[in-house]
């Protein structure tokens, strides 16, 4: 069925964490300089990622709490 | 005041509303670093920080930083950070031009904001249409204006999507106002005006509310002293 393992949800949470950094930058610099472009770019791509993000993290925290991955191998899980 | 650089001063709603959300980033920005450079496993108490660190503070950010560039888009600033808008907004900020748009300005119920509240759309859905139309501003800026001269000389000639709406004018200027109807040409249109038959702008036309813009048929010009020192140039 599932073949999602620790290992994925952790990159789940990895790729989240990326990419909110990367929507934060995007509606900081917004706010430090606004300019219609960078305003633009924050509300449409800082949106979207900031949004895309949290619902990785989400589905992560959902996939972890069902227990998926438990069954592997658990040595190598600890810290990827 | 608006701030347009990075020190923040927080004398004003918008100011705080973007202090909030630098703030709010930062933290966030901290506990994701954190994440990223230790790795911690993911425990419950790893996944509660990054709760905060990846919704709660980021949410945060979006909510405060989106009204904060909200409310900086309605600024004569913001409109006159594309270069072709100079002509009109140098204007309207100009304390000696008698342009409509200037003494418009002048008034504290405009002020910094007199571009948006003269042609906003006040329907249920106005700012939403003005902020759609932003973005289609956005776009020609960028296809057709670009690299246009430092006002905007040579660029296609700038021109409203529909036309100026007497109830943008009414919204203010009732038609009803004793002072208003002693002006016999006033009186003498207020019905046609009232039916919109008559367009207030057929009187105050567009020369007279942004004269630097029309006074080179809608295309852009440098103001007075950049042309005659152009024209010195033989440019």
């Amino acid at each position: 069925m599932f073949s999602i393992s620790k290992i994925t949800i952790r990159r789940l949470v990895l790729i989240s964490a990326i990419l909110t950094l990367v929507s934060l930058f995007l509606m900081i610099v917004s706010i430090v300089f606004p300019k219609p472009l960078l305003l633009v770019l924050a509300m449409s791509l800082g949106q979207l990622f900031g949004t895309s993000s949290l619902a990785l993290y989400l589905l992560a925290i959902v996939l972890d709490l069902q227990g998926v991955g438990e069954h592997d191998e658990l040595g190598s899980l600890g810290d990827e | 005041m608006v701030t347009n650089g990075p020190v923040l001063e927080l004398n004003s709603p918008e100011n705080l509303l973007k202090a909030t959300a630098l703030v709010s980033a930062v933290i966030a920005a901290l506990i994701l670093i954190w994440y990223l450079v230790r790795r911690p496993p993911l425990g419950r108490t790893t996944k509660v920080i990054l709760l905060f660190g990846l919704g709660i503070f980021p949410l945060g950010v979006a909510l405060t930083g989106n009204i904060a560039g909200f409310e900086y888009t309605l600024q004569r600033q913001f409109c006159g950070s594309c270069h072709v808008m100079l002509p009109y907004t140098e204007d309207a900020a100009d304390p000696h031009s008698n342009s409509l748009a200037a003494i418009h300005s002048r008034n504290h119920a405009f002020g910094e904001e007199s571009c948006y509240t003269c042609h906003a759309d006040y329907k249920l859905f106005g700012a939403m249409t003005t902020k759609a139309n932003g973005l289609k501003h956005l776009y020609y800026y960028i296809t057709e204006y670009s690299s246009t001269g430092p006002y905007g000389e040579g660029g296609p000639k700038i021109h409203m999507y529909k036309p100026f709406q007497n109830g943008m004018c009414t919204r203010c200027h009732s038609t009803t106002a004793p002072n208003w109807l002693k002006n016999e040409e006033h009186a003498g249109v207020v019905e046609d005006l009232r039916k919109g038959d008559m367009k207030c702008i057929d009187c105050h036309s567009g020369e007279k509310i942004h004269p630097r813009a029309f006074a080179h048929g809608g295309n852009g010009r440098p103001p007075a002293g950049a042309t005659a020192a152009a024209a010195g140039k033989g440019e």
